[in-house]
């Protein structure tokens, strides 16, 4: 450990934390319709798009016809993106001349860029045409971060609004967020990446002759633009197989520290979002603390962890000790140029805020690291989230905090100014079940049937883990792959899409419908009942509530694999 | 043939979404504390 990494790391959550308030009025200025300094140069395309649509923006809708817009713009784009993929060999920007993607490996990267997961069974660059990446991978990634940000506004204005029968226009939200927010961000970061040495050219891969005489293809394309939104939309899906530990993707510690606030900003930001909109910001800050801490604890855990070193190697006396001349710490499957604290923290940012990009390899953590990586996954998005999914995740466990307290304290259950009753916990735990169910019995489907041990690079309770990670990653809409595991098969490309579409669409239904109950509500007056949740109090509530429920669920799935084969390689060194 | 289960595939499951969207609709309208059991 070095005072050093530690810096690197606190310097990070400071610039989040800076970034979180104007970024929070900001959008809470986009989401409420109001005016904006880019209003004069993005408010044409609005008025133009709402009328080449047949859109009138003043028409809201009822939570149930904002959920049916909502899927069917994610059918029809998760069949837009299958069509394009199959016939990228007839379509032009294919310098490569790459074929058309598999059935099935098509089927999987189509729901998985409109769920915003970015699972990835496939290698960008020996797979998908420019075209494939520009109008199929990036305009999803752009399109599922504004769809989940409207998810999420949507469930504010069920908590702000009174007796009110609709939530807001998804099709509204969805252009604001797209375009008030999410492209002059990306403007922004792509020239910043490409200064920092990111590619952005249509032309085909470079053939260089090699010292030694041989011939070597340097893949490169629309890296930048991709690479912006990938970050911002908490999307992660690479351009090239090596994603963000590629040089093409991440050239500098510099770009590394600005991909790291590009995953957390809006995140982070919607929390502040939702304490204006609520009328108290420090509603907001209470959720943005529990966030943090939660952070805090696995970018610590893991950070420690990676620097101690291999315990296994130290008994063979390798020096594991950081030095002008090494790292330190246990550098397998991490890039010198970041080192521990730049992959752990990068790590950690990735798993807990439902990116899923990565500048590591993953499987090469150290046993217990991996369990870190996972049990961020596995609280559900709460920890930042991408953009929507983490702040409407957090406002559940919200509702089952103050549910729970109202049980055992005898206090009504309300949360700022809102009765919890039956029903919303109803489709509360409704959203909640789906992806504890999705990941664990897929896991054990696939620990059990021939294709999905046919899978598995490594025996023991590692293969376990790389299962268990994949649904995790999947159902978490997160991306993330553990390595490892080889994916790209008809029975992993299948439950895996499987997986995506219940942890997305299974969830945001009934938050939405939470969301519609909520808004045809009054308001209830805060009395000397009323369970204050500014205040630490519940700070500390729902973040056991976090844990146990995520412990809970998911601790026996997790001593089948990280747990043991951190016993196994503390008992082999004796 | 492949495409054509591929994308029947798709359109089930988002049936079933808003099946369960449905559903959804229904376990509000119902009256808080009443038994719902046959």
């Amino acid at each position: 450990m070095t005072v050093t990494d530690w810096l690197e790391i606190a310097l990070f959550a400071a610039i989040v934390g800076l970034l979180t308030r104007p970024l929070g009025g900001y959008l809470a200025r986009v989401y409420a319709g109001q005016r904006t300094l880019l209003q004069p140069l993005i408010g044409l395309v609005e008025t133009a798009l709402y009328r080449l649509a047949g859109i009138k923006p003043e028409t809201e809708q009822s939570w149930y016809g904002y959920a049916i817009s909502l899927l069917v713009f994610h059918a029809v784009g998760i069949i837009a993106l299958y069509g394009l993929l199959r016939l990228q060999s007839v379509l032009p920007l294919n310098p490569q001349d790459l074929t058309g993607v598999a059935p099935d490996l098509a089927l999987n990267t189509a729901v998985s860029f409109v769920t915003n997961t970015s699972w990835q069974s496939y290698g960008g660059e020996t797979t998908l045409s420019y075209a494939s990446q520009m109008a199929g991978i990036t305009v999803q990634s752009f399109l599922s971060a504004a769809s989940g940000m409207a998810v999420a506004i949507a469930l504010i204005r069920g908590f702000a609004r009174r007796r009110s029968a609709t939530i807001g226009n998804f099709w509204v939200d969805l252009t604001r967020g797209t375009l008030y927010l999410l492209l002059p961000i990306c403007v922004v970061a792509a020239l910043f990446l490409l200064a920092n040495g990111v590619p952005q050219t249509l032309a085909s891969s470079a053939e260089v002759t090699t010292l030694d005489g041989g011939l070597q293809v340097i893949a490169r394309g629309p890296v930048a633009t991709q690479e912006a939104i990938k970050l911002l939309s908490g999307d992660g899906g690479g351009f090239f197989n090596a994603n963000s530990a590629h040089p093409f993707e991440n050239p500098t510690p510099l770009a590394n520290l600005a991909e790291l606030v590009l995953i957390f900003a809006l995140g982070a930001a919607l929390t502040n979002c939702f304490g204006r909109m609520v009328g108290s910001e420090r509603q907001g800050w209470i959720l943005l603390c529990v966030m943090a801490i939660l952070f805090g604890l696995g970018v610590g855990g893991l950070y420690a962890a990676e620097s101690g070193g291999n315990p296994a190697l130290a008994t063979l006396n390798v020096d594991q000790i950081t030095s002008s001349q090494q790292p330190g710490g246990n550098m397998e499957g991490k890039e010198v140029r970041f080192g521990i604290a730049g992959s752990a923290l990068f790590a950690d940012v990735s798993t807990a805020s439902s990116d899923g990009a990565v500048n590591s390899m993953h499987d090469s953590f150290l046993p217990l690291s991996g369990g870190i990586l996972l049990a961020n996954m596995m609280v559900d998005e709460v920890i930042v989230g991408a953009p929507g999914s983490g702040l409407y995740g957090m406002l559940l466990f919200c509702i089952v905090a103050v549910f729970l307290a109202g049980l055992m304290i005898g206090r009504t259950p309300e949360y700022v100014g809102k009765k919890i009753g039956s029903s919303e916990v109803k489709m509360t735990i409704l959203a909640l079940i789906c992806i504890p169910a999705a990941t664990l019995g897929l896991t054990a489907i696939a620990c059990v049937v021939e294709p999905g041990l046919a899978g598995l690079g490594n025996a023991g309770p590692h293969g376990y883990s790389e299962i268990l990670y994949a649904y995790t990653s999947a159902a978490a809409t997160n991306g993330s792959a553990f390595a490892g595991l080889s994916t790209n098969s008809p029975f992993y490309n299948l439950t895996l899409a499987l997986a995506m579409f219940i942890g997305r669409f299974l969830v945001i239904v009934p938050v939405l419908a939470v969301a519609g109950s909520l808004a045809a509500q009054r308001v209830i007056p805060r009395t000397t009942g009323s369970l204050p949740t500014d205040r630490a109090l519940f700070l500390g509530f729902l973040l056991g509530v976090i844990v146990i429920v995520g412990g809970l669920t998911y601790l026996p799935a997790l001593a089948l694999g990280p747990i043991i084969e951190n016993l196994q390689m503390l008992g082999g060194m004796h | 043939m492949f495409d054509v289960i591929m994308l029947a595939l798709v359109v089930v499951c988002f049936v079933l979404a808003a099946a369960y969207a449905s559903l959804c609709d229904h376990l509000l309208a119902l009256p808080a504390g009443k038994d719902v059991s046959p």
